[in-house]
This record gives C-alpha cells, sequence and structure tokens, in this order.
C-alpha cells in the first residue's frame, strides 16, 4: 500500500527537511563528533549498563534468553552507540535507523520496550556528558541538546518503521482476505459452487465475476450455484452485481442458481423492487444442488458439452 | 438502550470502506435497540443504499445517528448529510429506474418503502440530507 509508506516512513529525500524541522544543525553535528572521543571510551560501560537494566524485567529477558544472542546484541548496540556521535548522519546513518525499527518490529518487540531502553540509554549518556564537559557548562548544555534532538530524530525514523511494517502486514492480509474471499469449488460433475461471505462490494463483485466465469469455462460446468447464506444484507449495488454476473454466466451458456436467501434478505429485495424473475433461487444449497442435478439428469441445461 | 447507552453518535463517509463501518454500527445498534431480524436487515440495507450514495454522488458526508424513545415505542433515527451537487428532482429521484449513473435507480424508492418515514432535503448546488426512522414496540 504506497499510502502507507508515504505517509509514514521519512523517505530518504525527506530527510535533510526533516533534519531541518528538528532544529539539527551541522554544528549539532559537529558537537556530537567532538564528544565522540569520549563516547568512545565509555560506550562499553553504557552498554553493559543497558542490558543490566533490561535484564531485570521479565518481558525484555524473553528476548534476550541466550548468551550468543546477548553477546551480538552487545555488538550491535555498541555500534549503535557510536554512529550517533559519529558526526556523519548521512544516507547510511538514516539507512541503519529505519533497520533498527524494522527489526524491532519483527522480532515482536513493542514499542514500549524500544522505547524504555532508549530512556535508559539518554539517563546513562547524561551523566557523560557533564562529566566530561563540566567546565564548560554552556558547551555541555548544547552538546545535551545536540544528543537529544539526533536520539528524537532516531525514535521517529524507528517508529515509522514500526508502523510502516505492521502497515505492511495488514495490506498483505487484505490482499489475501480478497484473494480466498470467493472460492469457486467443483461439486458435481457438471456443477460448481461458490459461497459468498461478507460484503460484495465493487472491488470484490469485479474479482468474483471473473473468478466464478474461468471456472466454470475450465469445469465445463452447465450450472453454477451461488450461495449467499454469508451475505448480511444485499443493497441494491450488491443485487445489481449479482445480477450482472448471472447474466455474464447466462453468456456462457451456463445457468446460475442463488442458494441460501434467507427470510430478512427475501423481505428486503422484495421491498427494494428488485426483480429476480428468471433466477432458479432456493433457501439452501442442498435444495439448490438437487435442483441441479436434476436439471442435469433431464438434459435441461441449454449447455452444450461439446464447446 | 444500546450496549453502552450511548443515545447519539456521527460516522464519516468517505472511502468505500466507510459503508462497511456504517453498517456495522447501525447493525449493532438496531439489534441492542430491540429490532428483530427482518428490521435490523431492511435497516442495514436503507442504510447501504444512503451511505453508498453518498460515497458515489458526493465528495464527502456524514451518517449521524439517534436512539429515540417514546412511551411504548423505541426507534432510530439516520441522518445522511454530504456536500454534493444537491438533488436537483426529488420527485424524479424517487422514480424507481431514475439513475443519473447508471446504476438501478432502486435505491431511493427502496429506502422509502423499507424505512417508517423519510424525508430529502436538498439545495442545488449545496449538498442533500436524508433522514430516516424505523420504530419498534419497547422491550
Amino acid at each position: 500500500m504506497t499510502y502507507a509508506a508515504s505517509n509514514y516512513i521519512t523517505v530518504f529525500d525527506k530527510w535533510d527537511d526533516q533534519k531541518t524541522f528538528f532544529c539539527f544543525t551541522p554544528e549539532d553535528a559537529k558537537r556530537l563528533s567532538d564528544f565522540h572521543p569520549f563516547a568512545e571510551k565509555h560506550v562499553d560501560e553504557v552498554v553493559d549498563g543497558l542490558y543490566a537494566h533490561l535484564l531485570k524485567f521479565e518481558e525484555a529477558q524473553m528476548f534476550l534468553d541466550d548468551a550468543e544472542t546477548l553477546r551480538r546484541l552487545k555488538i550491535a548496540q555498541r555500534r549503535y552507540f557510536l554512529e550517533l556521535t559519529s558526526g556523519c548522519y548521512e544516507e547510511e546513518y538514516y539507512e541503519n535507523r529505519i533497520k533498527v525499527g524494522v527489526t524491532h518490529q519483527r522480532m515482536g518487540i513493542p514499542p514500549r520496550l524500544y522505547m524504555g531502553a532508549y530512556s535508559y540509554y539518554l539517563q546513562l549518556m547524561i551523566p557523560l556528558i557533564y562529566q566530561y564537559l563540566g567546565d564548560d557548562l554552556e558547551k555541555a548544555n548544547t552538546t545535551f541538546s545536540a544528543m537529544y534532538k539526533i536520539i528524537n530524530l532516531d525514535q521517529e525514523l524507528a517508529m515509522s518503521a514500526y508502523i510502516h511494517a505492521v502497515e505492511d502486514v495488514i495490506s498483505k492480509q487484505t490482499e489475501e482476505i480478497l484473494e480466498m474471499s470467493t472460492p469457486v469449488i467443483q461439486v458435481w460433475e457438471g456443477v460448481v459452487a461458490t459461497p459468498i461471505i461478507g460484503t460484495l462490494d465493487s472491488q470484490r463483485a469485479q474479482q468474483f465475476m471473473e473468478h466464478l466465469l474461468e471456472k466454470i469455462v475450465e469445469s465445463k460446468s452447465p450450472i453454477a450455484l451461488i450461495d449467499i447464506t454469508g451475505v448480511p444484507q444485499i443493497d441494491t449495488a450488491t443485487a445489481q452485481h449479482l445480477i450482472d454476473t448471472i447474466n455474464a454466466v447466462k453468456l456462457l451458456g451456463s445457468k446460475v442458481i442463488i442458494t441460501g436467501i434467507r427470510p430478512a434478505i427475501a423481505q428486503t429485495l422484495v421491498h427494494l423492487g428488485i426483480n429476480l424473475q428468471g433466477i432458479i433461487t432456493k433457501p439452501s444449497m442442498s435444495a439448490g444442488l438437487k435442483v441441479a442435478l436434476e436439471m442435469l439428469a433431464v438434459g435441461n441445461t441449454g449447455f452444450n458439452k461439446t464447446n | 438502550m444500546t450496549m453502552d447507552g450511548k443515545q447519539q453518535g456521527e460516522l464519516p463517509i468517505i472511502s468505500e470502506s466507510d459503508i462497511v463501518a456504517c453498517r456495522k454500527v447501525i447493525r449493532t445498534l438496531s439489534t441492542n435497540a430491540g429490532f428483530g431480524i427482518t428490521d435490523v436487515t431492511r435497516i442495514v440495507t436503507a442504510v447501504s443504499e444512503l451511505a453508498r450514495n453518498i460515497y458515489v454522488h458526493a465528495e464527502c458526508g456524514k451518517m449521524r445517528w439517534n436512539i429515540m424513545h417514546q412511551p411504548g415505542k423505541i426507534g432510530i433515527e439516520l441522518i445522511f448529510e454530504d456536500n454534493g451537487q444537491g438533488i436537483a428532482d426529488i420527485e424524479q429521484a424517487m422514480q424507481p429506474g431514475f439513475s443519473t449513473v447508471k446504476s438501478m435507480g432502486m435505491g431511493l424508492p427502496g429506502v422509502k418503502r423499507l424505512m417508517d418515514e423519510m424525508r430529502i432535503d436538498s439545495i442545488a448546488g449545496a449538498g442533500s440530507t436524508v433522514t430516516i426512522k424505523k420504530w419498534a414496540r419497547a422491550r
């Protein structure tokens, strides 16, 4: 879904705008890179501190269950930490941050763990900044401000990637549902059946019609049963889609039997003034199948088998 | 009474999926209000027609709903408002088979038959308001 991508991910083209919006200036980048040597000296202390904190919580422990995972994560975290003060915040930085969000989402780490860990990260970092630049309070403050901004930018990217990944899952599932929502089954030699479940909106109606027509030709079936037991209501648009489908089936030389018309639906169809004359309708699938078999037996199908 | 006791609300109608949302909400509301399955189907079908009209004919609109209590009976009032072109000739629009978009043209006259009351207010160029009501004996 392009909607999701364009709405949630700060595309790289906009990354510079995003930095401007967060008031992250080249001076900020410079301040962070000045701090880099000190950060490098203390990186192990921060990373160890962070994981010692996380391991106190059962929810976080689940993701840090073995020594090997922990070792790998610490290496990644070390790199991550040093990148914060690298002074270079261009494409590679941007991509790594997006990857962090996607990886977290894929591992099933909830955003609150990510945010909570980041909050603790900052708590470990602030004393370091003041320890290093305590003599020059103004410089310490501006360095802290720069750190705060880059962390906010980081979090925005990671959260966007999270949301986008979830959107992606939803849109894939929607497609899958659409794909499997209109199965056409051959129930007997010469009879195909298709249950419609839910709503027949324009997109589904189109797909439904194509699918049914293909199956009728493929199986050389003179009779198609369309079961609407699973349709909660039929309005005029849905009825129109159904009638269009029935007419298209007729053009192939086959017949349609509509089954599963519930009393409430029958009454609304009458109120709406929808005319289903000339269409065979039955209250249940089994009644419809019986009629279909009778029609096949007497050869009253109008379908030329040599087609 | 509705499930959470809410007596009124509104829903936007902008995309086709909003039609589904309107139907779903009204199905729950009218079932909880005590309407029988046939009346619920009638009401939901009317909602589907009018919400689709907004989706097809206007850029956007909304559906407002009201649960009405009167001695011995309970009712549901649904108001569909849009910012579309308005309906040029209401009498013509109510004729079965009349359509400006090659659809069946059975929607508006059908809704009138499905519901107990129906009123259309329309100003050319300034949108339409369709109000429908259905009553049931109070439980």
